[in-house]
């Protein structure tokens, strides 16, 4: 038994008279008519009734997604969820968004265009259709015209004959019969489109979770490329020296930024030195603090040798007021705030140049203070 | 009004106002898939062999330079302080501009219904494909971590942050991507018909298969020309846009910054002009080898050089407007660091670059006011070549000479290449022209589906008309 | 409306408009007169000079799709012929808008610098040579054009075609130095390469859409027999492409300038984007891009005359605006709108319509000897 007839082919060796030719076979026909031809013919839309392609309003509607949704993600990224002022410009700074904004229109607009017209209008890629493996096809795509009419799927057999003659009476120079092709089964294009259409919505719900998962667990492993560093770090052993030190001493002759080095090495040697800091408040305040934080742990709130430490310390702060103290330069003061002096050790590391001469300029206060005469009082006070 | 108009016969009137023939022979659309599809399917003369071999020689250099390049720093080419865009960026826009003329002339010479553009359209819109490719290796090579350039693309990451949507480095990674991918599936939508053609001749069971795959079932059924050709239109309509914005945003990477001779307002329009007119010369250079040596001569008349090269010489013109723009506001503005880069420009350490510039932009192309320059190959190859070069060093101006002196001399330096970036560069004239050759071998060269439509007779008649 | 009673009604307004221009500048200011005057010779020269542009353009590009239309913007073109006194005249606003020329104006040394070019002698020069050279070309190819109706020498042609390249170039350089010299020059200390661009681009969409509007208005009536709508789609294809490519420039300069932020160059945008000038810019992106553009997409509004119209009128509203946001932030304050304003508004749009009709009735709607006319007429998209 013969295959159910598709479609009757005529061919026509002109676009003009394939043209003529629809007007003419559509009074005398029914079914559904189509035309093949190697490139397309003015006026034959409306020969065949053609409906008017919707990719004009498609394309409007996906360019002004693409618009809003390039906006709204340039402005909620650069502005909500990782601010960043970039050349002092304000944060929702629309002018630098719009060219982003009119590219990414324009990529929606014409992927739209492009593949909603292959894919989606024309449900290519498609390669089963009878027409593809008629004769006629090399004829169509070189320099011929056929026009076709083609049974409604619901009739099971068409005339063919009387279509023949329909289409010879208009002018056709060949018929050809083209048979349905044998059930799809599972492939057909609905299938793929929706297997295409499920990769890209998972690819967009893993990039959501990613984003998401990477926010809240800031490092996935293996991915660490600026954690893992071969670099010396701080307190950590290392291997690049022998000693497996990873910090390391500052070279010798090493002098500290913002200081002359200090080559006195004995004490009456300091006398010498001159305490460049003038006796203000704004100093003395200072010289106290710093006394304070780092002297009168041993030598007590007053210098007076009296800490808070216990005598389980073992050592014996000396006494700043002292006769034999008093009586110091202040340069052998700064000498032994330098070098230490037997318990004492060096605070030099821990204060400044400027910071150690305002002690200095302090313990002179507390010993003034400590040895203080009735006519240190001034006249108001002295009622 | 109507019965009073008249019409000349063509032989009546003064040669200059004759319509000029696009095709000069009787050609049928069998003739023409014989002609241009037959290339395909023939193997091709020895002269291609032999072309591709040089060009594939110099390309595996230069891409060996490149390869040496990501393997070793960026220190092998000689970018320095101040200088620390050179050879990279001015092969990137040089090429990138290279590719404005293809869809130049398939998108907007579309909308113009200049019928002359069928018969050029389909190589000129490869070439901007090749051309964007051979582009975007700089891009991707300068940024010194190759590897890691997916990082322009805002994906979420576990760095949690996003790229900077406010610079132009940025905009332009959008724009010359959307670029490539719209002419891409541009030229690749209309390959499809030309496709099935190929199809539907060859005998060989592979290629069956692959032209059969590639051309997606099409059967040229009205209802998908239909779809087509408005998507086609509109694609075209939408990428003159796209045209205008690319070269405009590359335009961008200088115009927003403050170094003097680069912060200029002309420079979105002067740089697609110049895009244009370089991607012009580019196309004129290819027509005249396939032209010849593709027996295409009755298809790609002396008609469509002239036109072109009217276009060039009218881009020339604008690129002279452009210099003189510049040059005349840079005294306006009396700004000292802006008129001494444009001192720099013509008498400065790199003046000889900067007269090369206006004697190959300028000067050159005012040979083709003359017609029967316009209508001469060895003039027509000569400017064209003038204008290649010519646009190479007008980018090398812009940025070498304004980057080596801007504002605190102290800073100051010379730039030289080095033999890397020279050898980079003429790989990736090797690269362009290799695709070009393997493009010529493998698709047909000509829309044939396009150029059938339009040749006399092909169309029914609707009373009287012309598409003037 | 009888063609007399137009006339009537039109002579009127223009009388009507005359009384209230000479008055501003005893009533109102002469700053305000002078940059009212400045406004609208602008605007009459750019709607005549792109209406000119749109001519020259057809015969470098040897189109025949235009030819029938071509006589309409020819007419359009001879507004130059008015202006070019009236610009003469403006020079009187010189000393009353530009501060280059007041004396105190080279204490700054950008002024003094440029004591070359801004100079009122290399001035005057600059404005003569312009409307001489406008006036050449118009002679050679708008009257040599009206000439062929009566003489049908094909050597017009050709000598149209040999000149009109010259003029492109001519008219570059001339527009440039218009947009330089009497709209930049108001704040002599900025400087923008991409200025005389711009002007060209809103000059010669002022044309287009002039163009189409008197087009449309003759074809209405039957004084185009022949046109189809094939002719209406390319000047509508037109306006949509040239709406886009001034919008482009604009933002382009814009931006750029936003982005370096230099204050030698941005005080200018500062000063028109600040309080109800800002409320005005948004005003004009609407009605010179956003409408016409949405208007125009789709394929089929192109060749509709009602929409054309509407957006062709659009354009033409939006161009004064343009010209009006750049010139007026010259007077120091807001944005001012009343009967000076309107007067001037009055006289020049009525005068304008009274010298087209004048000029429109001299001969034919059509270049009828022209040699491509009837293949102009046969065009089909």
């Amino acid at each position: 038994m013969r295959e159910p007839v598709f479609s009757v082919l005529g061919i026509f060796d002109s676009s003009q008279q394939l043209l003529d030719a629809i007007p003419a076979v559509k009074a005398r026909v029914s079914g559904r008519l189509d035309a093949y031809t190697p490139y397309p013919i003015h006026g034959i839309d409306a020969a065949l009734g053609l409906r008017k392609s919707p990719i004009g309003g498609m394309v409007f509607v996906m360019g002004l997604i693409g618009a809003i949704s390039a906006v709204a993600f340039e402005l909620w990224s650069e502005g909500v969820d990782y601010p960043l002022v970039t050349g002092g410009k304000p944060i929702f700074s629309w002018q630098a968004f719009v060219p982003i904004m009119f590219e990414v229109t324009v990529l929606f607009a014409c992927f739209t265009a492009g593949l909603g017209m292959l894919f989606l209008l024309n449900r290519l890629p498609f390669f089963r259709h009878p027409m593809l493996h008629s004769k006629s096809m090399p004829l169509i795509t070189r320099d011929k015209f056929a026009l076709a009419v083609e049974a409604d799927g619901k009739a099971i057999d068409i005339d063919v004959d009387a279509i023949a003659a329909a289409l010879r009476e208009a002018g056709a120079q060949t018929i050809e019969v083209l048979e349905q092709p044998a059930p799809l089964g599972l492939l057909s294009p609905n299938f793929l489109m929706r297997v295409v259409l499920g990769i890209g919505i998972t690819c967009f719900v893993a990039g959501y979770l990613t984003y998401w998962g990477v926010k809240l667990f800031p490092v996935t492993i293996p991915i660490v490329h600026m954690l893992d560093q071969p670099r010396l770090d701080p307190e950590r052993e290392d291997s690049f020296f022998k000693d497996g030190f990873g910090m390391r001493m500052p070279v010798a002759g090493t002098v500290p930024m913002a200081e002359l080095p200090f080559t006195i090495t004995k004490q009456e040697d300091a006398a010498i030195l001159a305490n460049p800091l003038p006796r203000t408040e704004s100093v003395l305040k200072k010289g106290q603090k710093n006394f304070n934080t780092y002297c009168s742990v041993c030598h007590g709130a007053l210098g007076n040798g009296v800490p808070s430490l216990t005598a389980a310390y073992g050592a014996k702060p000396a006494n700043l007021a002292s006769d034999s103290i008093r009586q110091l330069p202040d340069g052998e003061i700064y000498y032994v705030i330098m070098r230490g002096k037997n318990a004492m050790p060096s605070y030099a590391a821990d204060l400044s140049e400027d910071e150690r001469w305002s002690v200095v300029n302090y313990v002179r206060v507390l010993q003034r203070a400590l040895n203080a005469k009735d006519s240190d009082i001034p006249q108001e006070a002295q009622k | 009004m109507d019965s009073e108009a008249i019409s000349l016969p063509q032989d009546m009137l003064p040669e200059i106002l004759r319509t000029q023939p696009v095709l000069t022979a009787a050609i049928g659309p069998g003739s023409l898939d014989d002609l241009v599809l037959g290339a395909v399917e023939r193997k091709p003369p020895r002269a291609w062999y032999v072309a591709i071999a040089c060009t594939s020689t110099v390309m595996l250099v230069g891409l060996a330079l490149m390869g040496y390049t990501v393997a070793t720093g960026i220190g092998v080419w000689g970018n320095n302080i101040p200088v620390a865009w050179a050879f990279d960026i001015i092969n990137f826009v040089f090429w990138i501009g290279i590719g404005h003329a293809g869809t130049l002339i398939s998108a907007i010479l579309l909308l113009f219904r200049a019928r002359w553009r069928n018969a050029i359209a389909r190589f000129a819109e490869a070439m901007t494909i090749f051309a964007v490719m051979v582009a975007g290796l700089f891009p991707l090579l300068h940024v010194g971590r190759p590897w890691l350039a997916f990082w322009l693309f805002p994906y979420p990451n576990q760095r949690a942050i996003w790229p900077n949507f406010r610079s132009p480095l940025l905009w332009d990674v959008f724009a010359v991507s959307t670029y490539f991918s719209v002419s891409l599936l541009f030229w690749f939508m209309g390959l499809v018909p030309d496709l099935a053609s190929l199809r539907d001749r060859t005998t060989s069971k592979v290629r069956k298969f692959l032209y059969a795959a590639l051309s997606l079932g099409w059967r040229g059924s009205a209802s998908h020309w239909q779809h087509f050709e408005k998507a086609y239109w509109i694609i075209a309509g939408i990428a003159t846009g796209l045209v205008l914005s690319v070269h405009s945003v590359v335009s961008f990477d200088f115009a927003v910054s403050l170094v003097p001779g680069w912060h200029m307002t002309i420079f979105p329009p002067y740089f697609v002009a110049g895009a244009i007119f370089a991607g012009f010369a580019m196309v004129v250079i290819v027509m005249i080898v396939v032209r010849t040596t593709m027996n295409l001569e009755h298809l790609i008349t002396m008609y469509h050089l002239e036109v072109m090269n009217k276009i060039i010489l009218t881009c020339s013109c604008l690129m002279g407007y452009s210099y003189c723009m510049e040059a005349w506001t840079a005294w306006y503005s009396m700004n000292q660091f802006i008129h001494h880069t444009f001192w720099a420009y013509i008498a400065g350490t790199y003046a000889w670059a900067g007269w090369l510039t206006i004697t190959c932009n300028i000067l050159v192309p005012q040979l083709l006011w003359v017609r029967r320059f316009r209508r001469s190959f060895p003039v027509m190859l000569l400017v064209a070549v003038a204008v290649t070069i010519g646009m190479w060093f007008e980018r090398f101006v812009i940025i070498v000479s304004s980057l080596h002196q801007d504002f605190l001399p102290s800073s100051w330096h010379i730039y030289k290449p080095t033999i890397v970036d020279i050898g980079i560069l003429l790989g990736s004239f090797g690269l362009f022209f290799t695709l070009v050759l393997l493009f010529a071998r493998v698709l047909p060269v000509i829309a044939t589906s396009e150029t059938k439509s339009a040749l006399p007779g092909s169309q029914p008649h609707h009373a009287g008309g012309t598409h003037a | 409306m009888s063609e007399s009673g137009v006339t009537k009604v039109f002579t009127l307004g223009a009388a009507a408009g005359l009384v209230g221009v000479l008055a501003t500048g005893f009533a109102a200011g002469w700053e305000r007169f002078w940059v009212n005057w400045i406004l609208w010779i602008l605007y009459v020269l750019t709607v005549g000079l792109g209406s000119f542009f749109l001519v020259v353009l057809e015969h470098v590009v040897g189109a025949k799709w235009s030819v029938p239309l071509r006589r309409v913007p020819e007419r359009l073109s001879s507004l130059i012929l008015p202006m070019g006194p009236a610009l003469l005249l403006a020079l009187l606003a010189l000393p009353v808008l530009y501060p280059w020329t007041r004396p105190g104006s080279h204490d700054n040394p950008i002024i003094a610098g440029k004591a070359v070019w801004l100079n009122v002698p290399f001035f005057v020069a600059r404005v003569a040579a312009c409307i001489g050279l406008w006036l050449l070309a118009y002679r050679i190819l708008v009257s040599g054009s009206i000439r062929q109706d009566r003489e049908a020498d094909v050597r017009f042609n050709v000598r149209a075609r040999r000149v009109a390249p010259v003029f492109m170039v001519v008219f570059g350089v001339t527009i440039t130095i218009v947009a330089f010299d009497w709209i930049a020059g108001l704040e002599p200390t900025w400087y923008s390469d991409v200025f005389g661009v711009y002007i060209f681009a809103g000059t010669f969409l002022a044309g287009l859409a002039a163009t189409t509007l008197a087009v449309l208005y003759l074809f209405a009536r039957g004084k185009l027999p022949g046109i189809r709508p094939d002719h209406i789609y390319n000047l509508g294809g037109f306006l949509f492409a040239f709406t886009v490519f001034w919008a482009y420039i604009g933002f382009a300069q814009y931006l750029l300038m936003w982005y370096a932020n230099m204050p030698e160059e941005v005080f200018w945008y500062k000063e028109r984007l600040q309080g109800l000038w800002g409320i005005l810019v948004l005003v004009l992106a609407v009605v010179h891009f956003l409408v016409p553009f949405l208007v125009l997409i789709p394929r089929d509004a192109k060749t509709e005359p009602k929409r054309l119209v509407w957006v062709a009128v659009f354009i033409l509203l939006a161009h004064w605006l343009d010209l009006y946001w750049m010139l007026f932030p010259v007077l120091g304050s807001g944005p001012v709108f009343s009967w000076p304003e309107l007067s001037f508004a009055m006289f020049f749009t009525f005068a304008s319509l009274l010298w087209l009709r004048r000029m429109m009735a001299r001969g034919a709607a059509m270049p009828i000897k022209d040699p491509f006319l009837r293949e102009g007429l046969e065009f089909r998209l």
